[in-house]
């Protein structure tokens, strides 16, 4: 912890979400319009106060700069912005360039905005684009390779080498699921079991169709100001980011250093030595869920429980209410909405409505610390963000 | 060309000038790996300079065509039409034996008999004129 770091210096002071789910009829600019409407109305500020916009591309969205075509779509001209692209680690990397951005003075009102829509609004040529663009051309596409394939991968070495079950697996669709019940607008609410999760079909060997992400349209916004700022503004409760990490390891599966040990164990290090807790000290958190191994794997390299013991970890209740680390508490990718780089920020909407105190009956009650961990690219990218209350500066 | 003949059609390689000697390597009937001169690292995916030391003193050798396989997983649902008739298949991780590991898929057998650990051996399976992939096959 040091001084010169960015912990505590930025608050999220706006929080705004679009419909999710299937929203047809919605161009990936409206859903992020449509969400920085809502944070700004949650922040209690105008268009007018942003200086600074931070997004991520959108398959259905045929813009290269996002972030730019947004400012000019919701008429505001930001002198900080840009387009991050770190597939599913995007997110978390809003929060922390966003924070970096405003503790070094280049903006100070940051708006961190993404969104798509996968489910209703992707042409057929988008649609191509989205299943292959993110693997080598050479060395991956020409054998027919998804990129849940890669993940499957992981996993699958994972059950091999610490006897993680297909049954464990299949318990994080199934406590995902019960969180996404107690979540107005969550997309899939139907509850299920382990057998249902084991009999949905085969995805790509050990993962079912259950076992993946959904496919949905949605956005969500963001506001960060310096923790100065939301003094002054009055900001009822501002949460404050304590520490960032990220970690890229590798481009290609086949070049992943180990199948089993990712990139999160590092961003989550550097995160809880700049927040100056520890995994234990969490009280909540978003865990990336792409699919359901992916969330066994990250427990253990977030530090909640020790290697290998991820799957025993989620069988035991250590992942919901009454256990060790409550996470993905609105239903996560799994079944509160994944409309792609996006997906994430449904987790920091989650975390961060946890910190304020605002879940109601889904309250994970006296949480004042949480982390988001962010991911993608079959564990290529990794990116950690840990938040608190006023009380754990 | 409209989008859904292109998405019918299997994605090949475009062999680029870090990976032509590769490319041409397997149209030969062996794979090439690039040794380094300088550390002795050995790579498969083909680069102008070593990944570990940086140096541009590499050749190429031709693999064993040995390996085995790290991990696997049997895609039913393929991503996109061009892949559709081939479900299921094996989609392996290959340890080499000289080091490097690749991304490849089960050929000669049944997705369902492959195993962890399983040793498998190259197979150059020619695509087109200019295009043969490395696929592998039980040992
Ligand atoms: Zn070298």
């Amino acid at each position: 912890m040091s001084d010169s770091t960015l912990r505590g210096k930025v608050a999220v002071i706006g929080i705004g979400l679009s419909p999710v789910g299937k929203v047809p009829g919605r161009s990936p600019l409206w859903l992020a319009a449509d969400a920085a409407k809502k944070a700004l109305a949650d922040a209690g500020l105008e268009k007018s106060d942003l200086d600074g916009v931070l997004s991520c591309h959108a398959f259905a969205s045929p813009f290269h700069r996002f972030s730019v075509a947004f400012s000019e779509y919701f008429g505001i001209q930001p002198t900080f912005s840009n387009t991050l692209q770190v597939s599913g680690a995007t997110a978390a990397t809003m929060f922390n360039i966003g924070a970096a951005a405003i503790h070094g003075g280049l903006a100070k009102v940051v708006l961190a905005v993404a969104s798509d829509s996968l489910m209703t609004g992707l042409t057929p040529d988008l649609a191509l684009r989205s299943l292959t663009e993110s693997r080598d051309q050479q060395y991956e596409m020409p054998f027919g390779i998804p990129v849940a394939n890669t993940f499957a991968m992981t996993a699958h070495r994972h059950m091999k080498e610490f006897g993680t079950t297909a049954e464990q697996l299949a318990e994080v669709a199934v406590v995902q699921r019960r969180h996404a019940a107690r979540t107005p607008g969550a997309q899939q609410t139907t509850p299920i079991t382990v057998d249902d999760v084991l009999n949905s079909g085969w995805v790509t060997t050990p993962y079912h169709k259950l076992d993946c992400s959904l496919i949905s349209d949605g956005g969500a916004a963001f506001i960060l100001t310096s923790a100065e700022h939301a003094r002054e503004l009055g900001i009822a409760k501002p949460i404050y980011i304590l520490g960032g990490g990220e970690c890229y390891t590798h481009e290609h599966i086949f070049l992943m250093p180990s199948l089993t040990t990712t990139g999160a164990v590092t961003s989550s290090r550097m995160a809880y030595e700049m927040a100056g807790y520890g995994p234990k000290d969490m009280h909540v958190a978003g865990v990336y869920d792409c699919f359901t191994g992916t969330v066994i794997m990250m427990l253990e390299d977030l530090g909640f429980c020790p290697k290998g013991e991820g799957g025993r970890f989620v069988a035991d209740g250590q992942m919901t209410y009454g256990g060790q680390i409550p996470s993905n508490t609105h239903g996560g990718l799994l079944s509160f909405a994944h409309s792609g780089m996006p997906g994430s920020l449904f987790h920091f909407h989650e975390v961060i409505a946890q910190l304020r105190g605002q879940c109601g009956e889904r309250q994970v009650r006296g949480a004042e610390l949480g982390l988001v961990h962010s991911l993608g690219a079959g564990f290529a990218t990794n990116a950690t963000t840990i938040l608190g209350t006023e009380n754990t500066l | 060309m409209t989008a859904t003949d292109d998405a019918r059609r299997k994605p090949l390689p475009t062999p680029d000038a870090d990976s032509a000697a590769l490319w041409r390597g397997l149209r030969d009937g062996v794979l090439l790996l690039q040794h380094c001169g300088d550390c002795r690292h050995v790579q498969y995916y083909q680069q102008g300079m070593c990944r570990q030391c940086g140096s541009e003193n590499l050749s190429h050798r031709a693999a064993s065509g040995r390996g085995r396989v790290h991990s696997f997983s049997v895609v039913h649902r393929a991503p996109g039409p061009a892949f559709k008739d081939d479900t299921p298949y094996a989609v392996l991780l290959v340890d080499l034996e000289e080091g490097p590991r690749m991304v490849s898929t089960y050929t000669g057998g049944k997705p369902e008999d492959v195993t962890f650990d399983m040793d498998v051996v190259l197979v150059c399976e020619r695509i087109d004129d200019t295009t043969t992939l490395p696929r592998f096959r039980r040992a």
